[in-house]
């Protein structure tokens, strides 16, 4: 009966926005099956075009060609090492700021607040900010990963209005049982929020994973660029001069691989690791923002 | 007796005692911001010096001579003023204009769908494209739209024109890639806030409009929307707050010396000629300008939804 109810009321406008849906989906995956496609076929063969949905001469040159591009391993390692590091400290400190502001017995509470969201809406500009960084030897340094980005204003208010919705007796049970307010916020509130801190993890991660701008103006040593950096060089460039894997490689590869597909295998290489883990933790992406961001 | 009255003591002289740990906690906020946000406003005073073209940018900062509004003067008389205002300001209120209600319209679309599966496969879909760099998407864009990418080949095979065409090298089509692309990546990501908040929106009401005979359209236009009108003015200002902060990723990304003239905006030119050139004051005037008329344009609107709707973010 009910299935029957459900039929009938099935409009003409319930398949028109039914079939747009599926066009917006497919029309956001294409665009990473067509790399991935394009990463593997043959070099020269993909350059008379026509590679669109499956791959017509396959080949995997073009994935041992950059991965005997040094540029790529060095970007691996100090994009993974920048991530965790980056993710775990920032993580703790912008949550600790959140806590704190989330009190009502902070003084001057307002006043902190307003100095802080003004940050939002008002930034001094691209070499201002990097004087500052000059001035603070972070130029060329590891550390100019870190700790610029240690706290997030955005971050901070979404974690802050997770804190507030703890209910007051929560802290005032743990007061009375004589726990310090330090002791408070790591045993009682930062177990507790862990549903925003884990979406707030996962934007910080992401957020490092992806960055390159960075690593383009305030470094210069090879040996601290990104994996995103290598990537917008690729891009860049028209051709694969630059790369060191012509040496190392035998010529039947370097023939049979142009700059298009190592391109595309080098851009399936950076995106792996969000492709792999986002289906799994997609959920805690948007929780944040359920969470009660939009209080303020 | 006693302890009664030392509890009330105690209560009592909490009330006035500052808190130090929480006061020393939310200081680190306040010192970082101070340090990275705050000190480098400070540095505003390198637009009114003459650094450009200075070697070492710190030993400049105390040496060089003040110029008063010369930075500014400069921009405004620059042959590419013209450009990269029309691309920054235009372009992006474009953008904003159709960028801004896409994801509502989707949010609403995806609420009225009856499977919750099929809504969790198309949200998954939609909101991942969010979550790769521009760098990855910029270059996925540039080959699609390249002379051997397969948006060329559909339009060759459907008979638009008969010889192959790079769409990224011809600059009157650049603005429409940032748009297209703008949607696709941004849309799913975007619509979240709203679909939690037509989820949050009272059920009742929309059983009772049935009741009424309100036509589907009928029951978003007089139910979702107002119910979501709070999530929209906020965003719409912080979007209008961004307005001038022109997607630096995906600019730098797409653009290129053949379609720079409708590509350049004010981010793309201060890290050009700031970092290549080092025009440091120069850059940093042209910075300031477009700071101030993002602030002006925030204030502005703020204003106009308070008087209006009656809601803002101030």
């Amino acid at each position: 009966m009910e299935k029957v109810k459900k039929k009938k009321s099935l409009t003409t406008f319930d398949i028109v926005t039914f079939i747009l849906l599926i066009c917006f989906a497919l029309l956001c995956l294409y665009p990473f099956w067509y790399v991935i496609v394009g990463s593997l076929n043959n070099g020269k063969d993909y350059l008379r075009g026509g590679v669109n949905l499956w791959p017509r001469l396959f080949s995997l040159d073009n994935y041992i060609y950059v991965f005997n591009d040094s540029r790529l391993w060095i970007g691996f390692r100090v994009s993974t090492i920048r991530t965790i590091i980056g993710t775990i400290t920032g993580l703790l400190f912008t949550a600790t700021v959140s806590y704190a502001m989330s009190r009502k017995d902070l003084p001057c509470r307002n006043i902190i607040f307003w100095f802080m969201l003004f940050t939002m809406f008002f930034g001094a500009g691209m070499i201002p900010y990097y004087l500052v960084l000059k001035l603070l030897n972070l130029i060329d340094t590891f550390a100019v990963y870190i700790i610029p980005s240690l706290f997030n204003v955005f971050h901070m208010i979404i974690i802050m209005n997770y804190f507030k919705d703890v209910p007051s007796e929560m802290h005032e049970a743990a007061e009375i049982d004589g726990a310090k307010e330090l002791q408070i916020y790591l045993k009682v509130y930062l177990p507790l929020a862990k549903p925003v801190l884990a979406t707030v993890c996962l934007w910080l991660a992401v957020g490092h994973w992806n960055s390159y701008f960075d690593s383009m103006v305030y470094t210069n040593s090879s040996d601290l660029q990104t994996l995103q950096l290598f990537l917008v060089k690729l891009i860049k460039e028209a051709n694969l001069a630059a790369s060191d894997a012509n040496v190392a490689l035998p010529s039947n590869i370097t023939q049979s691989t142009v700059v298009a597909t190592v391109r595309y295998a080098a851009i399936v290489i950076s995106s792996a690791p969000i492709l792999f883990v986002y289906p799994f933790v997609q959920k805690y992406m948007g929780k944040g923002i359920m969470l009660g961001s939009l209080k303020g | 007796m006693r302890s009664d009255k030392k509890s009330m003591f105690g209560k009592k002289s909490k009330k006035h005692r500052i808190n130090i740990t929480l006061l020393v906690m939310a200081m680190f906020g306040v010192i970082h911001l101070f340090i990275f946000n705050y000190l480098p406003m400070f540095g505003i005073v390198i637009a009114f010096k003459d650094m450009d073209y200075k070697l070492d940018i710190v030993r400049a900062l105390f040496n060089s001579d003040w110029v008063g509004f010369d930075n500014f003067k400069a921009f405004l008389q620059d042959r590419d003023f013209f450009n990269i205002m029309r691309n920054t300001v235009l372009l992006n209120i474009i953008k904003l204009i159709i960028t801004f209600p896409i994801p509502i319209l989707f949010a609403i679309i995806i609420a009225d769908q009856r499977s919750r599966k099929f809504t969790g496969i198309i949200q998954t879909i939609t909101c991942f494209p969010n979550f790769i760099s521009w760098v990855v998407y910029g270059g996925i864009v540039i080959s699609l739209f390249s002379s051997s990418g397969v948006i060329n080949e559909i339009f060759m095979r459907i008979g638009l024109y008969d010889t192959a065409k790079n769409f990224m090298t011809e600059e009157q089509y650049f603005w429409w890639i940032a748009i297209i692309t703008d949607v696709i990546k941004g849309t799913g990501w975007g619509s979240v806030i709203y679909i939690s908040a037509i989820a949050g929106v009272d059920p009742e009401l929309y059983d009772s409009a049935q009741i009424d005979g309100a036509s589907r359209f009928q029951r978003h236009r007089y139910i979702t929307i107002p119910c979501i009108t709070g999530t929209i003015v906020v965003l719409l200002l912080l979007a209008i707050s961004g307005i001038l902060n022109s997607n630096f990723d995906q600019f730098y990304i797409l653009q290129n010396d053949l379609n720079s003239a409708r590509s350049e905006v004010i981010d793309t030119y201060v890290y050009k000629l700031g970092f290549s050139l080092r025009r440091y004051s120069y850059v940093t005037a042209v910075g300031l300008f477009k700071s101030i008329i993002a602030f002006i344009l925030l204030a502005g609107s703020n204003l106009v939804t308070k008087k209006t709707i009656g809601r803002g973010i101030f």
